[in-house]
């Protein structure tokens, strides 16, 4: 069956909802090198789920889209009809400072959430990839995170409640409004890191913290990727309460955050240089502009580069090790590469750079020696594609085909973003 | 229960793990929930994953229902047995199965308790941070089913926070490990939705948890108010200067009395007390600590008292762990009801809490974790008198009612079970349970895994994809179909 022409497809949806939410898609559009024929932008949940219903009719493939900074993650989409950007869900953000939450709507960006709630002194204390664009709806369903891990978690670990709709035209909502609820299925966690592929979010409610009042960061310079292992541990061993331990390489270097009260943070500030030095690690200690200005250039050099973005995920006592192989096995076919990542937790990310025909060797090694460990090795996004490019994902293990029989009870027809999510759902 | 099937059931776990005399099986028909009660068919008590997986592989074949339990702590009726099913005690799978300390895991079986974890990884000086009032004796298994909580999540979050992987047997006997100690395992999150589904979705088999490094500094303080809402002022100042305690706990004076009769941990004489936790560094804690003091004090305590060692601390909170128990010693009979508040409605809610008891001519307790507006108030009766178990009922009913219309929940900790689902549409709409069920059908989709719990109405799960037919049932007008 030949695919409906935009045109028609586009007088269609405005005659459903109006032309104000229905346009022609164009090049910007593109999703992996498909062209999507229309984009919908639905200005609340109702209308987003009845549009979902109509594409699943209809039997066309449908890819939700916040700010698209991570549009290309996972794997390569294998339908993309229309396009369910959730720009227009931008209801207003309902912020309870004493209740320490807020609900926010799928299309509100990170920065102008945070800006909203930094005017009673608290935060969505997440910092993923992009986190200047990137939008409420599009963090959930990456389950992105950055740095702040260390002592945050990630958007699973501080939702609370959220709202979806779903293919069959209804809209639902799991958990509350409550940071302690047990009523029902969670879920909120379950569309964490679902990469769209089983309901479009239209809205998440957080548990906050507050803003803290100081920060501190301590840069130390270390001499090998062993040493950097053990140091990380060290650190977390420590009574100290870090906000951030992020590897940075190469030259590898840690950066070590604290957050908390001024008087606090000068002094776990000192005591992590001492523990660093105690490792034949020198340091500095960052605080202010300088600090900020670290931090910005860190993870700039991560995420606005071109190249192929591993996540790699070992235990924390295996950080150095893996540190080693990553120098070695880049070395060894000339490759440039940024390394960064939580190394007190054990998730690091790799940006493979220069010449694209190494990257998936580079990626199956790596990803050999992680498994190993009991760890895994995804390729975020890569411009490599077709046959050279080997799987996204790696071995997901005996859940899969029960992660498939989710899928099918959400999104029986495979509308929802094909082939974009884990396993390929 | 067929004579063939319980041969074969016997054949798996040995003669010695099958029980059916009745008096054996008296002690399974309810959890801590005791007045709902069910006989199960039989009870199994297997000792390893394997032969777990053997019962539910039978049960699946024969379209047996069972239900998995711990150590029967639950207060929802969770662990209520399907009358001729059978019930999995899973007490033998009690072992610690490996403690890496340099990367805060711990992996046990379901059986292990709570506190038995802490207990072993302290020399280490780390703590499995869930702290249920019932940690002595519940089990990590049932903690995963009821995503249990305790005073320090407010800081520390929930059990769904600390569970890392799992080895679960899912309801057609599939042996399945989600997550795991290694961070962030590539696919979607079903651990995230199998913890707190109350063991509808699978039977856990083993758990890989996170410990945390005990805290550099811990302090607590008591503080004595003449009301409820002054106690209730002290917490709101306390989160307004941007401090987030390990624990707040609030009693009243009902509930001070009783704890004081019971355990004497010398609570002061006041209509509401505040217990108020603080962890973390020591610089940190100290300068934040004064902050938190000179709060209550603006907000009207009558007395502070700062437990400086851990024998002080420990008898504070003795005080409150024993708050449920010691009401014993005030009334013949009590029901416990767990409902939840926006933290900020908390006042409205007890004032509602107050009238009703008035009104109702029922005394009732209150003791909650004020940080969360997780509420607990203990309704006090007199089984003896006709009438008044029934009318206690209807009273923790209402409370539930006011928890609704306040924008929380029917449940923070204690879980829907059998006991909570009838509420489940006032909290949820039919889609919102349809999409639950949606999961529910994934995992189960013939139903036999603790099936009549969580959920309002039976459903049965349609085929994916593929033509419709009409179940028997379905015909007969005695199920819905989902």
């Amino acid at each position: 069956m030949g695919r409906p022409d935009a045109a028609t497809i586009a007088r269609t949806a405005a005659s459903l909802w109006g032309t104000h939410g229905v346009h022609l898609a164009g090049p910007a559009d593109a999703v992996d090198g498909r062209s999507p024929l229309v984009v919908l932008e639905p200005e609340d949940a109702g209308t987003a789920a009845r549009m979902l219903r109509w594409a699943d009719t209809e039997g066309l493939t449908v890819v939700p889209r916040g700010a698209g900074t991570k549009q290309v993650w996972g794997s390569a989409s294998t339908g993309a009809d229309l396009v369910l950007s959730t720009g227009r869900l931008s209801a207003a953000i309902d912020h309870c400072a004493g209740d320490l939450t807020a609900t926010l709507p799928a299309g509100a960006s990170l920065a102008q959430v945070n800006d909203a709630l930094g005017r009673q002194r608290q935060w969505l204390p997440l910092d993923p990839a992009f986190a200047d664009r990137a939008t409420i709806g599009g963090i959930v369903a990456t389950n992105d995170s950055g740095p702040r891990r260390q002592k945050y978690g990630t958007a699973r670990d501080l939702i609370i409640g959220i709202e979806m709709a779903l293919v069959d035209g209804r809209t639902a909502k799991a958990g509350g409004r409550v940071v302690k609820n047990v009523a029902g299925y969670d879920l909120s966690r379950l569309l964490c890191g679902s990469f769209g592929t089983l309901a479009l979010i239209t809205s998440a409610t957080f548990k906050l913290a507050p803003l803290p009042a100081a920060s501190r960061t301590v840069v130390a310079t270390v001499g090998s990727a062993r040493r950097l292992g053990e140091l990380a541990l060290a650190l977390v061993a420590a009574p100290l309460t870090p906000a951030a331990v992020e590897v940075d390489s190469p030259p590898t270097r840690l950066l070590i955050r604290f957050e908390t009260t001024p008087a606090a943070a000068d002094q776990q500030a000192a005591a992590a240089c001492e523990a660093c030095e105690r490792h034949q690690a020198p340091t500095r200690v960052l605080q202010g502009d300088t600090e900020a200005d670290t931090w910005r250039s860190y993870e700039a050099q991560l995420w606005h580069t071109e190249g192929t973005l591993l996540k790699l995920a070992v235990l924390p006592s295996d950080v150095g090790d893996l540190v080693d192989l990553v120098e070695r096995a880049t070395a060894s076919r000339a490759i440039d590469y940024r390394l960064g990542g939580r190394a007190a937790l054990g998730v690091l990310f790799l940006k493979l750079r220069g010449n694209v025909e190494r990257h998936m060797e580079i990626a199956a090694d790596l990803r050999r020696a992680a498994a190993a460990r009991g760890g895994s090795a995804v390729i975020v996004s890569t411009p490599v594609s077709g046959a050279q490019r080997i799987d996204t994902w790696g071995h997901i293990g005996d859940g899969l085909p029960l992660m498939r029989a989710v899928k099918a009870r959400f999104d029986p027809h495979g509308t929802l973003n094909p082939g974009r999510g884990p396993g390929g759902l | 229960m067929d004579a063939r099937f319980l041969a074969e059931l016997a054949r798996l776990v040995g003669d010695d793990a099958l029980l059916r005399d009745p008096a054996d099986l008296l002690t399974y028909e309810s959890d801590a929930l005791v007045h709902l009660r069910a006989t199960p068919g039989a009870v199994v008590l297997p000792s390893t994953a394997a032969e777990v997986q053997a019962v539910v592989r039978l049960c699946h074949r024969d379209g047996v229902p069972f239900v998995a339990r711990g150590h029967g702590t639950g207060l929802s009726g969770g662990a209520l047995p399907a009358p001729d099913g059978v019930l999995i005690g899973l007490s033998r799978l009690n072992r610690i199965l490996d403690i890496d300390i340099p990367n805060l895991r711990v992996t046990v079986e379901p059986g292990v308790t709570n506190l038995e974890i802490t207990r072993r990884v302290s020399p280490a000086g780390c703590y499995y941070a869930p702290d249920p009032s019932s940690q002595i004796v519940c089990s990590i298994g049932g903690n995963i089913a009821e995503n249990s909580g305790g005073a320090h999540c407010l800081k520390y979050g929930f059990t769904v926070h600390h569970v890392l992987g799992v080895e679960a047997v899912l309801p057609d006997g599939e042996l399945v490990h989600l997550g795991g100690a290694v961070l962030d395992a590539p696919g979607l999150d079903l651990l995230g939705v199998l913890v707190g589904s109350e063991g509808t979705l699978a039977v856990v088999t083993k758990a890989t948890l996170r410990l945390l490094r005990r805290p550099e500094r811990v302090l607590t303080l008591l503080a004595g108010f003449n009301s409820v809402d002054e106690a209730g002022e002290a917490v709101s100042a306390i989160i307004g200067c941007g401090i987030v305690p390990a624990a707040v706990e609030m009693m009243d004076r009902l509930t001070i009395e009783a704890a004081e009769a019971s355990v004497h941990p010398g609570f002061p004489p006041a209509n509401a007390v505040l217990i108020v936790e603080l962890d973390g560094p020591q610089v940190e804690v100290d300068e934040l600590f004064a902050v938190v003091e000179a709060a209550c004090r603006r907000a009207g305590a009558t007395t502070v008292e700062v437990a400086r060692d851990q024998a002080a601390r420990e008898r504070i909170w003795k005080g409150r762990k024993a708050a449920f128990a010691a009401m014993g010693r005030v009334s013949p009979n009590y029901y416990v009801q767990d409902g939840v508040v926006p933290r900020t409605k908390l006042p409205e809610v007890l004032r509602r809490i107050r009238a009703l008891e008035q009104r109702s001519g029922l005394r009732i307790g209150n003791v909650f974790h004020a940080g969360d507006g997780n509420l607990h108030p203990l309704i006090c009766y007199d089984e003896s008198i006709p009438g008044q178990a029934e009318h206690a009922e209807r009273v923790a009913s209402e409370i539930l009612t006011y928890c609704i219309e306040a924008g929380g929940a029917i449940t923070g900790e204690h879980g829907v079970g059998a006991d909570k689902k009838a509420y489940m549409p006032q909290m949820f709409t039919a889609s919102d349970l349809d999409a639950m069920q949606l999961v529910r059908c994934a995992f189960d989709p013939t139903g036999i895994c603790n099936p009549g719990k969580v959920f309002p109405t039976p459903r049965l799960c349609g085929e994916v994809p593929g033509p419709y037919r009409q179940h028997p049932l379905e015909r007969a007008g005695l199920i819905e179909r989902f």
